[in-house]
C-alpha cells in the first residue's frame, strides 16, 4: 500500500513538472516551434508499446510491460529487450529506483538510467516534429513524461496485486463464514 | 561621434518616435508584475491587466480564460501599435520597421511547411502564425514540395526572395532540410539588417549594430547548444552562425567544436560581456541560460532609449513589448498550473 502511495505521488510530480518544463520550452523556443499544429499525423509506428500479460486469467497475476522505443526502421530486439530488464528491474524496486532517477537528475539534468544510442536516437527523431534543434527544456520535458509513463506501468502492476490480495482477503472471509 | 541628426531627425521622425516613447512609457511596472505574480487564476490576471493598456483588448474574453488567449490578445495589441507606426512612418523608417518583422516572417514559413509535412490542415496553421508575419499568399506555400517549388511559387514577391539564394535544393523538404533552411533564412535576414542599419549611418547605425551583434552571438550559443548530440555536423552548424557580432570569427570556431555545455561556456567566458552571463550558471546547467540573456537583452533595449534621434527604438520597444509578453505567458502558465513558486525562474522585469 505504501508503495502504491509513493507511486502516486511520483506520477503527480512527474506530471507537474513535465507540464511546467514544456511551458518552459514554449517560453524559450517560442510558440510557433512549440504548438499542437506541430504533431504528426501521418502514420507511423508506435515507438513505446504496452504489453499485457496474463490478461483475464484468474490464477496468474496479470502483468504490464513497457516496451520503448522500438525502432520505426527494424526492430533491434536487443536494445528492447535491455530496456524491458531495465524497466523489470524498476518494477521490483520502485521505491529506489524513483529517489535513483530523481538524484541523478538532479545532479546532472540527464538520467543516469538512460539506456543507450538506439534508444537516444529514437527520442530525438519522437522530438524532430519541433524541429531537429530543440532546447534542453525539451527534451527535459519528454524525460519527465516518460518518467511519468513507466510510473503509470508500475502503478498499474501493483494496483493489479493489491486488487488480487483483496479477493484473496474476501476469499477467505466468505470461506470462514 | 554621431552625425547631425538632431538637426533634421524631427522633421521626418519626430512625431513617431514621441509616439514610441509613449508607448514604451506603457510596459508594466514593477508594482504591476508583483500584482500578477500573486494571482490565483487566470480571472485574476484578466482582473489586474484591466487597469493595463491590455484592458480593452482583455474585457470581452469570456471566462475560464486560456493562456493561448490572453497571449493572443495581448499580442494584438503590438500589432495594432506596430501598424499605426508604420502607416505614419516614410522612408527609411518604413523599411527599417518592415525589417522587424522579417524574423516572424520566417517563423510563420517554416510553420507552414512543417505542419503541411505532417499533414495538418492549412487553416488550423495559419490561425497559429503570428500576425506580424503574414503576408498575402502565405497560405499557398502548403502546395510546395521542395524549397526550390518554395521560392518559385511563393517567397519569390516576398521580402524574404534574397535570403533563399543561399538554401535553394530540389531536395524534398525534410525535418532537418527545414531546420537548416530556417536558420539560414534568419542568418541571412540579420546579415541584411546588419548592413542596411550600417547604410543608414548615425546613431542608428551605432545601437543597432549592438542589438544585432547580440543577437547574432546569442543565435550561435543556442544553435551549438542545440545541435549538441544531433546529426547535425560541425561543418553544417558553423555555417548556421552569423558573419557578424563579437563571437565572429574566432568564437563562432570554438562553438563549432564544442560537445557539451561546459565546452561552450568555457569559450563563452573569453568575452568579458559574455562571462557576466554564464557566471550566473552552475557547470553543466543550462535552464537558466535563456533568462540570462534576456535579462541581457532587456538592458541593452533600455539603453537605447537613453539616446534620441535614432531608429534604435523602435526595435528595442518591439522587443521589450514581446519580452513582456512572454513575462504574461509564463506567469499564466504558473498561474494555471498552480506552480506559483516557481514564477520569477523565467520573468524578466523590464524598467
Amino acid at each position: 500500500m505504501d508503495t502504491y502511495l509513493i507511486l502516486i505521488d511520483s506520477l503527480s510530480s512527474a506530471l507537474r513538472q513535465g507540464w511546467l518544463e514544456l511551458a518552459s520550452a514554449r517560453h524559450s523556443m517560442g510558440a510557433s516551434r512549440v504548438n499542437s499544429a506541430l504533431f504528426d499525423l501521418k502514420s507511423h509506428h508506435a515507438s513505446t508499446t504496452l504489453q499485457v500479460e496474463n490478461a483475464g486469467m484468474d490464477i496468474e497475476l496479470p502483468c504490464f510491460r513497457l516496451s520503448k522505443w522500438a525502432s520505426s526502421d527494424g526492430p533491434e530486439k536487443g536494445a528492447k529487450l535491455q530496456e524491458d530488464e531495465l524497466l523489470q528491474n524498476k518494477c521490483d524496486s520502485p521505491r529506489l529506483e524513483h529517489h535513483e532517477v530523481q538524484d541523478t537528475r538532479d545532479e546532472g539534468g540527464v538520467s543516469s538510467v538512460t539506456p543507450n544510442n538506439h534508444a537516444r536516437k529514437e527520442r530525438f527523431k519522437s522530438l524532430s516534429m519541433f524541429g531537429t534543434l530543440v532546447s534542453p527544456k525539451l527534451r527535459a520535458t519528454q524525460l519527465s513524461f516518460e518518467t511519468a509513463l513507466e510510473t503509470l506501468v508500475e502503478i498499474s502492476n501493483v494496483r493489479a496485486s493489491l486488487l488480487r490480495a483483496y479477493d484473496q482477503v474476501q476469499k477467505d472471509l466468505n470461506t470462514t463464514k | 561621434m554621431y552625425g547631425f541628426e538632431a538637426l533634421t531627425f524631427n522633421v521626418h521622425g519626430g512625431y513617431l518616435e514621441a509616439i514610441v516613447r509613449g508607448y514604451h512609457s506603457g510596459l508594466l511596472t514593477a508594482a504591476d508584475y508583483n500584482n500578477l505574480c500573486q494571482c490565483e487564476t487566470l480571472d485574476d490576471i484578466k482582473m489586474h491587466l484591466s487597469a493595463t493598456e491590455y484592458g480593452s483588448y482583455l474585457q470581452n474574453e469570456p471566462s475560464p480564460l486560456h493562456t493561448t488567449t490572453i497571449v493572443e490578445k495581448c499580442t494584438l495589441k503590438l500589432v495594432d501599435e506596430y501598424k499605426h507606426m508604420l502607416t505614419q512612418a516614410t522612408e527609411p523608417l518604413s523599411t527599417f520597421l518592415e525589417y522587424i518583422t522579417y524574423g516572424h516572417m520566417i517563423d510563420n514559413v517554416v510553420l507552414i511547411v512543417t505542419g503541411t509535412l505532417h499533414e495538418r490542415d492549412v487553416q488550423e496553421l495559419l490561425e497559429k502564425c503570428h500576425p506580424l508575419g503574414m503576408f498575402d499568399s502565405i497560405a499557398t506555400l502548403a502546395v510546395a514540395q521542395n524549397m526550390r517549388e518554395l521560392y518559385r511559387l511563393v517567397l519569390v514577391d516576398t521580402p524574404l526572395a534574397p535570403y533563399f539564394s543561399e538554401c535553394i535544393t530540389s531536395e524534398d523538404l525534410d525535418d532537418m532540410n527545414i531546420e537548416i533552411m530556417r536558420n539560414t533564412l534568419y542568418k541571412a535576414y540579420l546579415e541584411d539588417f546588419y548592413r542596411f542599419c550600417q547604410k543608414l549611418g548615425g546613431a542608428t547605425a551605432e545601437i543597432m549594430s549592438d542589438l544585432l551583434a547580440f543577437e547574432a552571438d546569442r543565435r550561435a550559443v543556442n544553435i551549438s547548444i542545440n545541435s549538441i548530440g544531433t546529426e547535425l555536423t560541425r561543418d553544417d552548424r558553423r555555417k548556421l552562425y552569423s558573419n557578424f557580432g563579437l563571437l565572429y570569427p574566432y568564437g563562432h570556431e570554438e562553438l563549432a567544436v564544442c560537445e557539451d555545455i561546459d565546452q561552450v561556456r568555457a569559450a563563452m567566458e573569453k568575452y568579458p560581456p559574455y562571462q557576466s552571463i554564464f557566471t550566473k550558471l552552475s557547470y553543466g546547467e543550462s535552464q537558466m541560460l535563456d533568462k540570462a540573456f534576456y535579462e541581457e537583452e532587456v538592458k541593452r533595449l533600455c539603453l537605447a532609449f537613453e539616446q534620441q534621434f535614432h531608429y534604435g527604438v523602435f526595435f528595442a520597444y518591439m522587443r521589450l513589448r514581446e519580452q513582456e509578453i512572454r513575462n504574461l505567458m509564463w506567469i499564466s502558465e504558473c498561474v494555471a498550473q498552480n506552480q506559483k513558486s516557481r514564477v520569477h525562474d523565467s520573468v524578466v522585469f523590464i524598467f
